[in-house]
């Protein structure tokens, strides 16, 4: 409860720097190249990370709903089970993988591809690697939702039509899905410009976020007038596409809101 | 189904290979890499050691882990005891600002938690109460983001049942509250402890709400490893990540042989029709 009344005192903090209404705060984060810059830096990243997700998640998803193995309950558990770690679990594994002593570098140099250890970190693309992996998860259960919602009666017509199965696929399941995976990439999109672990362990300097500014903002530089207005600015963006997920939703929009 | 049209499904089965490898690969690497010898985060590991377990082990990592658990247990039976009644009332009652109290619910699940700490952290402090920051700081803001787990997973089951068991009580003379303890609490018992390990989880695990509202003496472990992070990467955080996904790992594993919740991640279509 006490949510709603933070919300509004977190916007009179954005826009009330001294006892006196001013949207100053936006003007400085909108004026300035490099605020710009992060704000566009995030939204990069949150749409790679929604796109990956889903071209991730589909074929998992529909083999996890389609398949008669016995496995199929450990299967959906061990799909499922990164959700039970944090991001920061999650996103170190990438840091082990890509660091300059790492698991790649050290696979490069094996194999003769490289003379010199590459850096991959800190950089934005490591970024959006961490962030498809800790949030497909999520991906995976937008669109088994959304197959489970499907009856597989229309499938087995098409089939039974003489379709093959590809063809299937493509002109029946796909479409049938297709507010599932929509509603997983606004997920999975929503979720990471607001991540900030990941960011955190696999970024840098260069590579800052909404989430590793505000963070800057509000506990390094104690500017709290300007940590609210991005703060804003991220809530904003995030119900937008939340909004979005929901109107596409339809049946898949319960795991936003089953889902850990 | 073994014919001719099976190939779509053998090219299928190396995709999902190959992203199930995505999606464990870098968790197991992190468990190769705490017994790692070397100080680096070299991998292929350089030797075996067992010392960074030992650190992991030692009073410096196993504060903040035991602040942690204390947190997502308390934020769990907090968000339960809230998150129950609270759905009785959602699902069976109308009132007036029924569809706000829902929204308020629903809000800081579908909202950035960051945001909610960057809020919570001000109103703190807009109150006079920036003392709160620390233990009670992040118990207020975590029942207020776990609390819509426990309401959406009771108010499932209480969906889910079937009206004539609670009529069929009365009608052979039970009272309101036997109805009540014999028969609707043991039916939604599997939604109530869901949402209770859904919340410890989502304690457990937070980051984004903890980072604004831990004290530097009272942070739980997810802000004492990103506050380590900045000195550098060692081993003994790799010990320590696998540590603290190996303990909702455990918990929930053991909660799902009493209690299936499971089910309720994800839609199952025997459950809505």
């Amino acid at each position: 409860m006490a949510y709603l009344f933070s919300a509004s005192v977190l916007i009179a903090e954005g826009t009330v720097p001294q006892d006196q209404p001013t949207l100053d705060n936006f003007r400085i984060i909108l004026g300035s190249a490099l605020y710009r810059g992060v704000v566009l830096r995030t939204f990069v990243v949150g749409f790679c990370v929604g796109l990956l997700v889903v071209v991730l998640a589909y074929p998992l998803a529909y083999f996890l709903v389609r398949t008669r193995s016995r496995w199929k309950g450990a299967l959906i558990a061990l799909s499922l089970a990164p959700l039970l770690g944090s991001a920061i679990v999650r996103s170190y594994g990438w840091h082990v993988i890509l660091n300059q002593d790492g698991a790649l570098n050290s696979l490069l140099l094996w194999a003769g591809l490289v003379e010199q250890p590459l850096r991959f970190l800190p950089s934005t693309p490591a970024i959006v690697i961490g962030l498809t992996h800790a949030l497909l998860p999520y991906g995976v259960l937008s669109i088994m939702t959304a197959l489970n919602a499907m009856d597989p009666a229309l499938e087995r017509a098409a089939m039974s039509l003489g379709a093959s199965r590809a063809r299937t696929f493509w002109r029946v399941t796909l479409p049938l899905t297709l507010p599932g995976v929509a509603a997983g990439f606004a997920l999975a999109f929503a979720i990471s410009i607001g991540a900030y672990a990941t960011p955190a362990i696999l970024g840098g300097p260069g590579t800052e976020t909404m989430a590793t500014m505000i963070r800057n903002f509000m506990l390094a530089l104690l500017d709290w007038g300007l940590g609210s207005a991005m703060g804003v600015i991220l809530l904003a963006s995030a119900l937008a596409l939340l909004l979005i997920a929901a109107l596409l939703g339809g049946p898949a929009r319960r795991t936003v809101v089953a889902a850990p | 189904m073994r014919d001719g049209a099976d190939r779509p499904w053998i090219a299928l089965r190396a995709a999902v290979a190959a992203v199930l490898v995505f999606l464990l690969g870098p968790i197991l690497i992190t468990v190769a890499a705490s017994f790692n010898g070397s100080a680096r985060s070299t991998f292929p590991p350089e030797g075996f050691s067992l010392r960074w377990w030992s650190e992991a082990l030692s009073a410096r990592w196993w504060e903040p882990m035991a602040f942690s658990l204390k947190l997502a247990a308390l934020t769990a039976l907090l968000s339960t005891a809230i998150g129950t009644p609270l759905a009785f009332a959602l699902v069976r009652r109308r009132f007036r600002g029924k569809m706000l109290v829902e929204a308020l619910v629903a809000g800081p699940l579908v909202l950035p938690t960051l945001v909610t700490g960057i809020a919570l952290l001000q109103f703190l402090h807009a109150l006079g109460l920036g003392a709160l920051v620390g233990f009670w700081g992040l118990l207020i803001g975590h029942v207020v983001i776990c609390l819509p787990f426990s309401v959406r997973t009771v108010a499932v089951s209480l969906r889910a049942m079937p009206p004539q068991l609670e009529a069929a009580a009365a009608s052979l003379g039970a009272p309101p509250r036997v109805v009540l303890r014999r028969v609707t609490l043991p039916v939604i018992s599997g939604g109530v402890f869901a949402g209770a390990a859904f919340a410890f989880v989502h304690s457990f695990t937070d980051v984004n709400l903890s980072l604004f509202l831990a004290s530097p003496g009272e942070r739980p472990v997810t802000v004492a490893v990103l506050a380590f992070l900045e000195a550098g990467f060692a081993p003994t955080l790799a010990a320590v990540s696998v540590l603290s996904l190996v303990i909702p790992l455990v918990m929930v594993a053991l909660l799902e042989r009493v209690v299936p919740i499971g089910a309720f991640l994800y839609a199952d279509p025997g459950r809505h029709r």
